[in-house]
Parts: structure tokens; C-alpha cells; sequence
């Protein structure tokens, strides 16, 4: 339990100072944005508590704002983000009791759930930060362009990190 | 009041989404200056270290771009300051023009301000050149002087530059005298020494102390009458003992030679005319 508390507090951590460091410079083609630091958000173990859930994922996400000097963008996607958590979660994988591991992996949950889960929460993710963007300019085309190529973009990073994660395990 | 408390238990979830979600909306939406407080923005201590210590690693990936830049910048700028002293050097001339003095006797004169380009002081036949010509109005036979004394007299005009004979040159005779006298002889260098030259053809009957002034005598049309020119250093006899010749400390320094004035002498033509007419008589 505590090792899983000090690994979650690492991840948090390095994640978000990536993103803070690294891939809040990022911009491919004016239009791919890379959210790096949800990765935490969609590896907390599904047996945390909802409002636990609620809290590190707004918390990471008003960290990255802070950086980034967007008030609050992050910090609401990431609030929706982990409400829609469990729902995602639920619709790929209805049998949560058999979880042999509670937090959701490639290991946990197979390979096709798991990459199904992980786009569906990046793509929302996406969908979210550019909604909540386009309240300041809307462009529809360039909004669902940059929706696509965002959640591409960050989908296969998180699946490269995802490798990496689970051969240093 | 029991169910109450189960209820909100039961949705504390709920509470803390909607609470997460209004702290976030009120941050994104509203314009009040808390949203932009220190601790919430980029400018907090925390990011402040995290920034300073990942800039210090990439600060050097963008080195060349930076150096490219700061060389063009650094380019422009210098001929910027090339433009300005330009601009500076004009502005002076007009300044150094307007502080002359402009009595009744220098009124004929008009002078144009001008800078040596080249000069020489070491030859046997000294010359200077001058970076105004003929279109800044300057002729042949014009009267060259700087601050403290004679320089020489105008030779040869270009459009934008001109060549000068200096004093320092057996080539240029200058008609002088003993201020305060009226006795006047020939100016010429014995080609020794930049500071020095000889006055010839003193009467012998006159008597010259050391350190007496030296000026122009304002016999010839180019140099107005009592522009310095030397001091008395010593004075020697002439073979024909009929003279004397004096020798003579220039003010003017030829190793330093800058900004110089060409005196216009106005009347000039005039002169020359009456000059000219008696010649005929």
C-alpha cells in the first residue's frame, strides 16, 4: 500500500514536471498539443476512492495550469476527466470485481480494453481542454483538428510510456 | 438531520466534483485580479525554480539561433551608430561654424568646416587632403587654418575632396609678420622639423625678442590678416647679411591634424582685378 502511495506520488511528480518542462513546449504543426501528465490520472488504481480521484487529478491539473498560465483550463478537464474515469472503465470492462490488479493496465486488463480505455480517456481529455479553450475563440474546424491530432499525438506517447512503464516494473 | 449526513457522505464524490469544476470555472472565467494571484500563475516561486533550472539546460540548444540574431542586431546597430556620427559630425560642423567669431575684418571671409583624410608630415613636400571639394564650395588657392593656426593653402579641387600644400612644404610661401609690427617676411619650411619653420627676409634694423608672435600679414588675398601662425624661437643671420632669419615654433600641430577650416575670401576676385591692373599699368 505505501509503496503504491510513494510510486503514485513519483509518478505524479515526474509527470507533471515533464509536462510542465517539456511538453508544454510542444505544438506539432500548430495543432498537436501532447497532455503527458494524464497519464496519471488514468493509472490510479480503480479502487480509490471517487473523491480521492476527484481531487489528484484536479490538484495535477491546477499544478500544470500553473505553469502553463492557463487559469484553470487543466484543472477543469482534469475534474471531468477523472469523473468519467470509472464510466469509461465500466463500458469496456463491466466485470471490475475480477480486476487481478486495481490499477488499470495492460497487464489488468488485457491489451485491446486497455488501449480502448486509454484513447477513450485521452480523446476526452482533448475534447475537453479544447472545448473549454474554444469559449475564448472558436474556429470549428481548427477545434476538431486540433481535438484529432492532440489525442493522436498523446495516445501514442502514453503508449510508448506505458512501455516503458512496464518493463522497468 | 441523519439522512442528511448519510446523503452527503454518500455523495461526497459529487460535492467535491461540482466544488473542483466552480474553483476551475471561477479561475478560467472571471477577470478579478485573484485569478491572476502569484500563487496560480507561472510566476510563483516553485515554477520560478523548476523554469530557471530547465531553462539552464535548454537555454543552450537555442545558442546558435540567439547568436545569429544578436549578429544581425549587432550589425544594424553599428550602422546605426555609423549613421548618427555621421549625423553628430554635421551637426558639430554647424556648431564649430556658428561659434566663430565674425567681426568686421573677417566678414570678407567665410569659412567651410572640412576633415583631413590624409595627411603627412615626414616628407620633403607635405600634403594634406580634405573630404570637401569643389561641390562643399572650394577652389584652388583657398587659405587652409585649424583651431590654432595656419594649416596651408587649397591646390588641387576634386568634387568631394580637395589636396592641400601644407606649410610643410619648400612649395608654400606665406607672407608673415611680427604682431604688432609692421615688418613682414616669407614663411617657408626648411623641411627639419614638423613644428618649426623659418621666416626670411626680416629687416635687419628691426629687433625680435624670443617668444614674440608671429601672424599672417594679410597681403595675399588667402589668409586674412593676423591669423597666428608661430612663435620666435631664435632668429639667425642671411648670407647677405642684409636679414634676418628667424626661426620660427608653428602652432599648428601637423601630427594632429583634424578638423580643419577653408577660409572663402569673398573679395578675393576683387584683389586680384586691382592686382592685376597694376600689373597692366
Amino acid at each position: 500500500m505505501t509503496k503504491t502511495v510513494v510510486q503514485f506520488a513519483i509518478l505524479f511528480v515526474v509527470l507533471v514536471l515533464a509536462q510542465a518542462i517539456m511538453f508544454n513546449n510542444i505544438c506539432l504543426f500548430n495543432l498537436a498539443v501532447p497532455f503527458f501528465f494524464i497519464y496519471f490520472i488514468i493509472r490510479l488504481p480503480v479502487t480509490l476512492a471517487g473523491g480521492w480521484v476527484i481531487t489528484f487529478s484536479f490538484l495535477a491539473g491546477l499544478i500544470v495550469d500553473m505553469f502553463a498560465n492557463t487559469q484553470g483550463m487543466n484543472a477543469l478537464a482534469c475534474t471531468l476527466l477523472s469523473v468519467m474515469r470509472r464510466p469509461v472503465l465500466r463500458l469496456y470492462f463491466p466485470r471490475e470485481d475480477e480486476l487481478t490488479n486495481p490499477e488499470p493496465s495492460i497487464k489488468s486488463l488485457g491489451m485491446e480494453v486497455y488501449v480502448k480505455y486509454l484513447f477513450t480517456m485521452v480523446a476526452l481529455y482533448s475534447t475537453f481542454i479544447f472545448l473549454i479553450e474554444a469559449f475564448s475563440f472558436f474556429d470549428p474546424v481548427r477545434l476538431v483538428l486540433r481535438i484529432l491530432c492532440s489525442t493522436l499525438l498523446t495516445f501514442l506517447l502514453l503508449l510508448g510510456l506505458d512501455n516503458v512503464m512496464s518493463r522497468s516494473r | 438531520m441523519h439522512n442528511l449526513i448519510d446523503f452527503l457522505l454518500k455523495n461526497s464524490k459529487w460535492f467535491l466534483f461540482i466544488l473542483y469544476v466552480v474553483i476551475s470555472c471561477w479561475l478560467l472565467f472571471s477577470n478579478n485580479p485573484y485569478q491572476h494571484h502569484i500563487y496560480l500563475t507561472s510566476a510563483n516561486k516553485v515554477s520560478r525554480l523548476v523554469y530557471g533550472s530547465a531553462s539552464g539546460v535548454t537555454e543552450y540548444f537555442n545558442l546558435h539561433d540567439i547568436n545569429e540574431d544578436l549578429q544581425l542586431r549587432n550589425a544594424s546597430l553599428e550602422q546605426e551608430v555609423i549613421d548618427l556620427r555621421h549625423q553628430l559630425r554635421i551637426y558639430q560642423e554647424d556648431a564649430y561654424a556658428d561659434s566663430l567669431a565674425t567681426d568686421s575684418l573677417m566678414s570678407q571671409f567665410k569659412f567651410v568646416i572640412a576633415h583631413v583624410i590624409s595627411n603627412s608630415v615626414s616628407r620633403a613636400h607635405n600634403y594634406i587632403t580634405l573630404d570637401k571639394g569643389s561641390l562643399d564650395g572650394i577652389k584652388p588657392e583657398m587659405g587652409v587654418v585649424d583651431q590654432n593656426g595656419v594649416v596651408g593653402i587649397v591646390n588641387i579641387v576634386g568634387e568631394h575632396s580637395s589636396r592641400v600644400i601644407s606649410v610643410l612644404n619648400p612649395k608654400m610661401r606665406l607672407s608673415c609678420k611680427v604682431k604688432g609690427s609692421e615688418y613682414f617676411g616669407t614663411l617657408v619650411w626648411d623641411g627639419k622639423n614638423s613644428d618649426e619653420a623659418v621666416l626670411e627676409e626680416m629687416p635687419r634694423h628691426e629687433r625680435f625678442t624670443k617668444g614674440d608672435t608671429i601672424v599672417t600679414s594679410g597681403y595675399s588675398a588667402v589668409f586674412p590678416e593676423g591669423i597666428p601662425v608661430g612663435t620666435v624661437m631664435s632668429h639667425a643671420k642671411e648670407h647677405d647679411d642684409n636679414f634676418y632669419a628667424l626661426r620660427i615654433k608653428l602652432f599648428t600641430d601637423f601630427n594632429t591634424l583634424s578638423t580643419v577650416r577653408v577660409i572663402e575670401n569673398l573679395m578675393k576676385d576683387e584683389l586680384n582685378g586691382l592686382s592685376a591692373g597694376e600689373e597692366n599699368d
